[in-house]
């Protein structure tokens, strides 16, 4: 049956677009289920189904199709008195039906026509400002557009209002205040706290009572069973559990204050709760460089001498932090030493800034707590990690002066000491020309420019005045839009694709690699009409890949192709998965990012994304996997032992934990993952008005049993029968990533385990083909073998991301070609990212 | 060595002075409207929450309709209210069939298939059509506040204009309250020079605007038209602004304070619910939707689950648990919104809630089921009758005749709306 409409399929392919279509056998499912009430003459419920076209050609015939879907799904029809139709046949029907409606949406989208223009997204409106004026916005008023189901690039899903152009207007002022600097050089000074003059304050405060109320407490238990309240407790009761509270209080108190260490320092405690904090307050905003002298209980493993830092939570629950990074430290209690961090302070940002030692990103961190008391010091509370002498803020640090954004905000205009109307009117036409990316600037436009700046000049100084016009630049449609027009302003003919000027190509390609406008190199070729000259393409796109700026691809395309926001999703249980906190969530997505970097520095086949033997790691992540000799500092390629399971995507801790609720692993989120990103065969969107399956709840059972429900119902099992068996092969990995020996289950009931049980894992799957995988391995290489459908897969969300339009069924042919051409340079990234921008189909609208 | 604030600390903070509002005053009543009304204006509020609630414990059994029917777990929060809330069941958007549309359509019933060529269309939303009709007299046509996105599908808040473009919304209290209540301290005519000198940096982006559609193909153009569009509804704005600049903003209810930049999920969804009050009672608008955060609610009710696992939950565990919390948050806010509406005076006597049509619901009603979206109607602004639970004979009622009931017992002459099919009269008073 499978086969049946797959070939359909792959024969269309080369076609143009194609019709979707139900195969003519399946009118005998209508006549014998559905057209007996649904007919010319008895139409019930308004439906008419005998006269439904099995192509579904335009739109009302899909919203008929989707309908019969739909109350298929639902089970309401046929009803319940009417004949049913055998499992077999529904899923037959259910899954040639869900298929052609995803491939009928798809072609009925599918114009053929040019793109429109589109505006930049949010992400490359802070690239573009970034490179315009070398400084930063804050960019969360503008809408994310990172939401709509296809890449942030795709321009019908790029909406404009009102309030969005007022955005633009606020930005861009306020980029302008920060990069124009008036007066001298800020300046530099040094801001240090010795965090132990208020600890040690606090803790005092915490002594006093604590030992009044022992007294009380002890005079008390002395009394020979007086009444609690003459000592001061509302009742028995209460004075007991005083006593507890204090049993552990006053010791650590006691001990804190004994600890010679925290004359001089604060010694932070088993992962304690809090951070230490460093406010910013009466500080300009600017670089910083944050000096902190601290060290690391010697008997602590160096895998678990690293810091964090970042902002404390808000809501006065600092437990939650911001992370900005981490740092493995060296020193010890003994032998501290002096970390220091480049850190930027923004206007109006958050006040406080936090350090702890590394460890799960909540108030839920109990199960390392115990875990350090069993391995550490047993038998003491006071249990001592990181001690902090001190910290300081050295800054704002200016390396030159006025800053390269007063000189980028001037278009490097020198505008000399008195500054008059004809220098402001070079500082608009060369800002202007900058911001508009090499399209014409029209001179009526800077005429009205100069209005806002002669009127705002009367009252105003000239780098003040400056910016009205400036700003206005910034929230202009030249600069908002990617345009892509035929400057002799020759409409293209439509229905056809016309190639695209060098200035637009050279903006189409920067904004792919770099998600921002063309430097000054490529902007001066395309100028020069160079860009197509023989090999200067290629030339520029190596330089490019090379470029620190191609970072804004690796994080912007791979993010939103393999659907990363999915990491985001949810809260990873502190107590089942301690050791994967946001440290390693956020090194676990890098490692995503930095493979890509590597297979396209190295020049290797695409494959190797299914399957490698090495893994490019940082140290955290190491640890967590439990590999050695990976430097401190960045993300560098480990080769991984054969029984391993790493290497390639499939053995990857942010896929893995993707694929969870952030409790339990979920085979069905792994195996529609794997067939959407990895095998390029998609399973149809999640259907509305599903019966639930409940009738496992309550119960500990293991995920493979649960999954097994999906069989029972045709119309879960069409879709879950190919997506599940997948998952199946990835069930030795937990919710985090980690590799395991059993399924752990639990019941918990007000956040509380009431009832665990474990399971042997059965990693046996299949692959829709048929093929048959024993374990994590199997399936890898399983998939590995697919690297056809992989690389089509990555190509046309290539194509989707750089052309921002959909690929559409009459993209078949140059995704085809871009293939064919990469896999004569070894199918590697590198190629395939040249063969399409060499394509006609980049190279035009 | 650490911040001495306490999560407790901060909530007493940050929502408690927020008191009724008392604004029946002689000052209220000169700048309530440009002329008095010879009866108090008709007002409609829209709550969207997007992730919808616990199927087993929020609907009342659909066997008890009409006025005799009891409450649910999930709406026990309301019993000081029964009498004034109805409870609509059985209706849905039949074009609706995507589990992760969230709230997109849940104000408009469009087909996102529906126009050839494109993979996504909108249409306008009720509270826009509403507005168009009700907001002639208002400093705002119409207001719209929206928490963030998650779980709410593709739009900016739950309006959509007449293109079927997302509007955007007042994202939090802080930024609410500045738009409805801040006044500007400089006098009338240095606002209208400022007024004019947006004018004219309006007309400057539009020439460029206009010599870069001169390079532009018919598709271009009309993407470009997005960028004209905001620069007339801008416009419009600005002559709306210049109309209203000798009358001052309402003077925020003297309760109100101005609320903080950052707050608990449950105190910002109160705070707002606070300030549509105060918009409604001050007459700056007439028409309000609040797409109301999920996450930060969930959070800020002291659930520790994620929204997303909530809404799938399975009817046993802790999931269901969680659901259920939200369920009850959420009813308890809404009867807190209904005891402020009840609790301001209009100058006539009457109360605010008798005027004023609230709508609580969703699209979607838990996991991926979009039939029979949960909907409470409350309020006497557009003739619904009160203390029902009705559940619609056919199981397929357009949510849009809901919609379409409510805009004709606002007085907004419209034939249809969306997919309506009529009107239910059941519905009415």
């Amino acid at each position: 049956m499978k086969r049946l409409w797959i070939l359909p399929l792959t024969v269309a392919m080369a076609q143009a677009a194609p019709e979707a279509a139900i195969p003519e056998s399946q009118r005998a499912f209508l006549k014998q289920y559905c057209t007996g009430c649904h007919n010319e003459e008895k139409q019930k419920g308004k439906v008419r189904l005998d006269d439904l076209p099995l192509h579904i050609a335009d739109v009302s015939t899909a919203d008929r199709w989707q309908k019969v879907l739909a109350v298929l799904n639902s089970g309401e029809m046929p009803p319940e008195d009417e004949k049913q139709p055998l499992p077999a046949e529904k899923l037959a029907l259910l899954e040639v039906l869900s298929r052609q409606m995803v491939v009928a949406r798809k072609t009925l989208a599918d114009t053929g026509r040019p793109a429109p223009i589109r505006r930049l997204n949010r992400r490359e409106y802070v690239h573009t400002i970034r490179e315009l004026l070398g400084v930063e916005v804050d960019p969360i008023t503008l809408p994310a557009d990172d939401d709509n189901g296809s890449f942030d690039t795709v321009g019908s899903n790029l909406f404009f209002s009102s309030d969005q152009l007022e955005r633009y207007l606020e930005l861009g002022r306020a980029a302008l205040d920060s990069a124009l600097a008036t007066g001298a050089a800020p300046k530099q000074r040094i801001k240090r706290i010795e965090p132990e003059i208020e600890a040690n304050l606090r803790h005092q405060q915490r002594l006093q009572p604590a030992l009044e109320k022992k007294d009380r407490l002890d005079r008390w238990k002395a009394s020979g069973g007086r009444p609690a309240p003459e000592f001061g407790f509302d009742d028995a009761g209460v004075a007991i559990r005083v006593g507890m509270l204090l049993s552990t209080e006053l010791p650590r108190v006691q001990s804190y204050l004994a600890d010679p260490f925290n004359a001089s320092g604060v010694m932070l405690q088993n992962a304690q709760w809090w951070p230490q904090t460093i406010d910013t307050i009466g500080l300009p905003p600017g670089h910083y460089r944050l000096r902190v002298r601290l060290g690391f209980d010697p008997n602590m493993s160096p895998r678990e001498r690293i810091i964090e830092y970042g902002y404390p939570g808000e809501f006065g629950w600092p437990a939650e932090m911001k992370l900005l990074g981490w740092r493995a430290v060296t020193g010890t209690f003994d032998a501290p030493e002096v970390l220091e961090i480049p850190i930027e302070i923004p206007k109006g940002g958050p006040r406080f800034f936090g350090i702890r030692e590394k460890r799960p990103n909540n108030t839920e961190f109990t199960s390392l707590e115990s875990q350090r008391r069993r391995q550490i010091k047993p038998d003491d509370d006071y249990l001592r990690t990181l001690w902090i002498d001190w910290l300081e803020w050295e800054g704002p640090v200016t390396d030159q002066w006025p800053p390269r954004s007063h000189s980028l905000a001037l278009a490097g205009v020198d505008v000399g000491n008195r500054p008059g109307e004809a220098e402001a009117r070079e500082v608009i036409t060369q800002f202007a020309r900058r911001a508009f990316r090499g399209q014409p600037v029209a001179p009526s436009y800077v005429d009205r420019l100069m209005v806002h700046f002669n009127e705002k000049r009367k009252s105003e100084p000239f780098l003040e005045a400056i910016k009205t016009p400036l700003s206005i630049v910034l929230a202009s449609p030249s600069f908002l839009y990617l345009a892509m027009g035929d400057e002799a302003g020759n409409a293209p003919t439509h229905g056809k694709r016309p190639p695209l000027s060098e200035v637009e190509l050279a903006n189409r390609l920067s904004y792919f690699l770099w998600s921002g406008p063309p430097d000054d190199h490529l902007l001066s070729l395309a100028l020069q009409e160079r860009l197509r000259q023989p090999g200067v393409l290629a030339a520029e796109v190596n330089r490019m890949l090379a470029h620190e700026r191609f970072r804004n691809f690796l994080s912007g395309f791979t993010h939103q192709w393999l659907h990363m926001v999915r990491l985001d999703f949810f809260r990873f249980n502190a107590r089942l998965f301690p050791r994967f906190d946001d440290t390693v969530k956020h090194s676990a997505r890098q490692e995503v990012y930095e493979t890509l970097r590597y297979i396209l520095e190295k020049d290797l086949p695409l494959q190797t994304l299914l399957k490698s033997d090495f893994v490019v790691i940082d140290r955290p992540l190491a640890d967590y996997y439990g590999l050695t000799g990976v430097p401190p500092e960045g993300f560098h390629k480990v080769e991984v032992p054969k029984e391993m399971p790493r290497g390639g995507l499939l053995g990857m801790a942010a896929i893995l934990a993707m694929g969870s609720d952030g409790n339990r692993s979920s085979p069905v989120e792994r195996g529609a993952w794997v067939l959407r990103k990895l095998l390029h065969n998609p399973p149809p969107p999640a259907p509305a008005n599903i019966p639930q399956l409940s009738r496992f709840s309550g119960e500990l059972m293991p995920a493979r049993k649960l999954m097994l429900a999906h069989q029972e119902q045709p119309q879960c099992a069409h879709c879950h029968r190919n997506i599940d068996p997948i998952g199946y092969g990835l069930e030795r990995f937990d919710a985090s990533g980690s590799w395991r020996e059993e399924e752990l289950t639990e019941i918990t009931k007000l956040n509380r385990v009431v009832k665990t049980k474990t399971f042997p894992i059965d990693t046996a799957g299949t692959l829709p083909d048929g093929t048959r995988f024993q374990d994590f391995f199997g399936l890898r290489e399983a998939v590995a073998a697919q690297k056809a459908a992989f690389t089509r897969g990555l190509t046309e969300n290539l194509f989707e991301y750089a052309l921002g339009r959909p690929c559409g069924f009459t993209d078949q042919e140059r995704i085809d070609a871009m293939i064919q051409q990469s896999e004569m340079k070894g199918s590697t990234l590198r190629s395939l990212l040249l063969a399409l921008v060499e394509s006609s189909a980049f190279q035009s609208r | 060595m650490n911040p001495s604030l306490t999560r407790r600390h901060f909530l007493r903070s940050s929502s408690s002075c927020i008191a009724l509002p008392f604004l029946a005053s002689l000052g209220f009543r000169r700048f309530a409207s440009a002329a008095p009304l010879p009866s108090r204006p008709k007002r409609i509020i829209f709550i969207g929450f997007g992730w919808g609630v616990t199927y087993e414990s929020w609907y009342p059994n659909p066997k008890q309709t009409g006025a005799d029917w009891s409450l649910t777990e999930g709406l026990k929060p309301l019993e000081r209210h029964k009498s004034l809330i109805t409870l609509v069941q059985n209706c849905y958007h039949k074009h609706s069939q995507d589990g992760h549309s969230g709230s997109t359509f849940w104000l408009t019933g469009a087909n996102r298939y529906g126009v050839p060529g494109k993979s996504f269309a909108n249409t306008i939303s009720v509270d826009q059509v509403a507005g168009e009709h009700l907001g002639a007299e208002t400093r705002f046509e119409t207001l719209t506040l929206s928490g963030p996105g998650d779980g709410h599908g593709p739009g900016l808040s739950l309006a959509w204009n007449r293109q079927g473009k997302p509007i955007a919304g007042q994202p939090s209290p802080a930024a609410a309250f500045h738009a409805l209540f801040s006044n500007d301290k400089t006098p009338p005519d240095a606002r209208r020079a400022a007024l004019r000198a947006r004018q004219s940096v309006l007309d400057t982006v539009l020439e460029d605007a206009r010599s870069l559609s001169r390079r532009l193909s018919k598709e271009d153009g009309e993407k470009l038209a997005e960028y004209f569009e905001s620069v007339r509804d801008i416009e419009t704005r600005l002559g709306k602004e210049d109309r209203w600049i000798d009358a001052p903003k309402q003077q925020a209810p003297t309760a109100l304070h101005q609320p903080g930049e950052s707050m608990n999920g449950e105190a910002e969804v109160r705070t707002m619910y606070d300030l549509m009050v105060a918009a409604l009672q001050t007459d700056s608008t007439r028409v309000i939707t609040y797409r109301q955060p999920n996450q930060r609610l969930i959070d800020g009710l002291g659930i520790k689950l994620d929204g997303h696992s909530i809404s799938h939950y399975d009817p046993k565990g802790d999931r269901m648990e969680a659901s259920q919390a939200r369920d009850r948050g959420m009813s308890n806010l809404l009867a807190h919104l209904i005891d402020k509406l009840k609790a301001t005076k209009e100058p006539d006597g009457s109360t605010l809630f008798d005027h004023t049509c609230v709508v609580f619901g969703s699209n979607l009603r838990r996991a991926h089921d979009l039939d029979n979206c949960p909907t409470i109607l409350t309020g006497g602004g557009a003739g619904i009758k009160l203390g029902q639970h009705l559940v619609m004979s056919d199981p397929k009622t357009p949510l849009c005749n809901v919609w379409l009931t409510l805009l004709d017992g606002l007085g907004v002459p419209a034939k249809s709306f969306g997919d309506s099919t009529g009107i239910l009269d059941t519905l009415k008073a």
